[in-house]
């Protein structure tokens, strides 16, 4: 593949006979086959992200109504693209490069059947352009589909065709991944795999089942839609969607968890300091977490209450245990590595004295951090079966995926895509200060943007998807008017997050165009962590932990107080249900 | 050197867990499974819960048992003043059916939510307090009965909070929550 489509001389690292090379900053062998394409899949990522994030600008002018930008009609239109491009194809296109790194870039295989990789992608990219012209070109009867296509409104067929052929493309593009964990099984039959693997695994599998899932939902929907079928039911539509609209989600959690692991070791001296519990973590994702759906029926007529409480709580909260365990295990990894490295020094030595500049590392933090309070916490709480009714459906559901998604994994991705430009396109950072700043920029900008969603649908009722209903309701003289004040801090900072995204767009591809060549080891040398070899013969488990026991305390007692008020609120409220 | 890109030791399930690694799993168990008890319990003990009966319906069928209520009810200001106990509303493209209404505080109301055409939100909140607000799913061919009662007299808006077409922002509704009728 480098030979016939070196672009831009993006594809032409240099190989031994056998297509391998040692990456510096890892030690991993890479091949040719599973480095290409991880790079292919990773452009096609960052360009999805420049367009999404574009709709990103217009959606948020328009919602802060002060600004107003887009006429209804256009908003539903730009903030379906919006959606699709950052939720989905952002991010899928990513995560299947993630499975080519997690599969035969950290066991040192080539990538087997680059002929599915190849159509995977091409199913991919066409469903994904589909999608966009389909929308963006839709005329009436037809409505825009926003991320839900929730039936029986009706969308463009070219829409729902495209959907299917995004999702067929994504199965095939991870037959590669599934044939080299078999390969690596039969060669190595009692060999377990990598922590980093076995993560990738978890998240392909999850990843199926939501992908199955969207498939029998679309292909149903789609042959509603151009008359071969009757029959139609709302709810029905919803359950099974559900499997994929949240199931993609957990997909992107899995991952980026997967990517925690593997950029906190790499920049950070990150170690694992249980394989036995970090693993149960991921094997609680596997059972429990796409039972997550289910949050999304949670004020739904049309399933039972006990039906609604299994599901929503993933059988006791065994996927948000399984969270809670990596909230403590990666920050301890670091902290316990760092303290090996003897860069320890007091309760928060290992963390002050972390590569705060590498924006790889910054990324990665901010990333756990932000997706831990923000998106993690309320995805929880909201995921109560009576604490929904205060927020289904308004903005501060926004607010809930925006903490999971644009800061948790959009950051952590960010961080990766600079990890990946660095070490596999072999380029330097173009304006490296701006490149270390971008981190802070985006995790703070985007912070204070989910917050202000957070508050205004839960204290003004704001409802989501709606292109005006603060300064005013067409025909009535109620408004939620009360609520601008709120919009007058987020508008200003929905400009500045974006700013931030643009920063990382700017520094990426300056950086693959214009950027100076990695040409030797020494290049890269300040992405592997300092220190020394430490006192090396101490097993990880028996460093101090206090740092990272202290942090996870003050995350458990936000938690505990966020659940208290929700609940006080919703109990202030007039009875309703059985 | 315990690396998350190499395969572990063979023996890499029976390493010892660290002291404080173990507590947070005792932490963050147990306050997962006393949310799973609180919520398990408020649907018995608690007064909001988004439970009710639910019963297949035809659009057709439910503007039959919407005329039927209509005409059984009563009016004041041009609002509807339900005969008994039974509101009805339906939500479609781009008005709520069934509002205005006029309701008291204490009486324990069952409220009838269906849609004529697409799914809808019905997201009510009293005008005098914005934050006490709720929401619920209205789906075509399903009739959610809902039972609620208001415990504070003023103006209750419902707008709909799920995308159902270029109109949408524009569907509002009045529920008039008085202190007796």
């Amino acid at each position: 593949m480098s030979a016939n489509l070196d672009v831009l001389g993006l594809f032409d690292n240099d190989y031994d006979d056998d297509g391998f090379r040692t990456c510096s900053v890892t030690g991993l062998s890479i091949h040719r086959s599973a480095e290409n394409y991880v790079k292919l899949f990773g452009l096609t990522a960052v360009v999805a992200l420049l367009v999404g994030g574009i709709f990103a600008f217009t959606v948020a002018m328009t919602r802060w109504e002060f600004i107003g930008l887009l006429s209804p009609n256009d908003f539903y239109v730009h903030l379906t693209l919006h959606a699709w491009n950052l939720l989905i194809f952002w991010m899928v296109f990513l995560e299947i490069a993630i499975l080519y790194v997690g599969g035969p870039i950290v066991l040192g295989r080539r990538l087997p059947i680059t002929w599915a990789a190849a159509a995977g992608y091409l199913m991919m990219l066409v469903g994904a352009l589909a999608i966009n012209f389909s929308v963006f070109f839709l005329s009436p009867p037809d409505t825009a589909p926003l991320l839900t296509a929730y039936a029986p409104l009706q969308s463009p067929p070219a829409f729902y065709a495209g959907v299917i052929l995004f999702i067929v493309g994504a199965v095939v593009a991870a037959l590669p991944f599934f044939l080299t964990l078999w390969q690596e099984r039969r060669e190595f039959p009692n060999r377990s795999l990598p922590l980093v693997a076995f993560g990738a695994f978890v998240t392909s599998i999850i990843a199926v089942e939501a992908l199955v899932g969207g498939l029998i939902t679309f292909v149903v929907t789609f042959l509603w839609r151009v008359d071969l079928i009757q029959w139609m039911d709302a709810a029905w539509y919803r359950q099974m969607y559900w499997t994929i609209g949240h199931g993609t989600q957990q997909i992107n959690l899995a991952a980026m968890v997967t990517v925690w692991y593997f950029l906190t070791h790499v920049v950070g001296g990150a170690e694992v300091v249980s394989e036995k519990v970090s693993r149960s973590a991921f094997i609680l994702y596997l059972f429990f977490i796409n039972l997550g759906a289910a949050h999304h029926l949670l004020s739904d007529p049309a399933v039972s209450s006990g039906w609604r409480i299994w599901n929503a709580s993933y059988a006791f909260y065994g996927a948000a245990f399984a969270s809670m365990i990596h909230a403590f295990a990666i920050p301890a990894g670091l902290e316990a590595g760092r303290r090996k490295l003897g860069r320890g020094g007091g309760t928060f030595g290992w963390l002050t004295n972390a590569p705060w500049s590498n924006p790889v590392f910054s990324a990665t933090i901010f990333s756990i951090i932000l997706f831990g309070f923000l998106g993690g916490v309320t995805g929880v709480i909201m995921g109560q079966l009576q604490v929904n009714m205060t927020w289904h459906n308004t903005f501060a559901t926004v607010g809930h995926f925006h903490g999971t998604v644009a800061v948790g994994t959009t950051l952590a991705f960010m961080g990766l895509v600079f990890f990946v430009v660095r070490t596999m396109f072999q380029r330097r950072l173009s304006f490296p200060r701006l490149a270390s700043f971008q981190p802070y920029f985006y995790a703070g900008s985007m912070g204070i943007v989910v917050l202000m969603m957070m508050y205004l649908g839960i204290l003004y009722g704001l409802p989501r998807r709606t292109a005006e209903v603060v300064r005013n309701i067409p025909g009535t003289d109620f408004s939620l008017v009360a609520a601008s004040p709120l919009f007058m801090i987020l508008g200003p900072f929905a400009i500045l997050a974006i700013l931030a995204g643009t920063v990382f767009l700017v520094v990426a591809v300056a950086s693959l165009l214009v950027g100076d060549r990695v040409t030797g080891p020494e290049d890269n040398a300040d992405l592997v962590p300092d220190g020394g070899e430490g006192d090396g013969g101490k097993p990880v488990h028996a460093y101090e932990m206090r740092g990272t026991f202290l942090i996870c305390l003050v995350f458990l007692a936000v938690f505990v107080v966020s659940y208290v008020l929700n609940w006080y609120l919703l109990t202030e409220l007039w009875s309703v249900g059985l | 050197m315990s690396s998350p890109l190499e395969s572990p030791d063979d023996d890499w399930w029976g390493q010892s867990i660290n002291r404080r690694e173990s507590i947070w799993l005792g932490l963050a168990g147990a306050w997962s499974v006393l949310i799973f008890g609180w919520m398990s319990a408020f649907t018995r003990v608690g007064d909001q819960n988004p439970i009710g009966e639910t019963i297949r319906v035809t659009a057709s069928e439910y503007q039959e048992k919407m005329q039927s209520y209509k005409d059984a009810a009563g009016d004041r200001d041009g609002a509807l003043v339900p005969d008994g106990t039974e509101v009805f509303i339906a939500a479609f493209r781009f008005n709520w059916d069934g509002t205005p209404v006029v309701l008291e505080t204490g009486t324990e109301y069952d409220f009838h939510l269906s849609s004529y055409d697409v799914q809808h939100g019905f997201s009510i909140r009293p005008e005098h307090a914005l934050s006490k607000q709720m929401n619920f799913q209205v789906l075509p061919g399903y009739e959610w009965v809902l039972p609620m009662t208001f415990d504070e007299p003023g103006t209750y808006h419902v707008i709909c909070n799920e995308y159902c077409g270029n109109g949408h922002r524009t569907m509002h509704g009045t529920i008039e929550v008085v202190e007796s009728l």
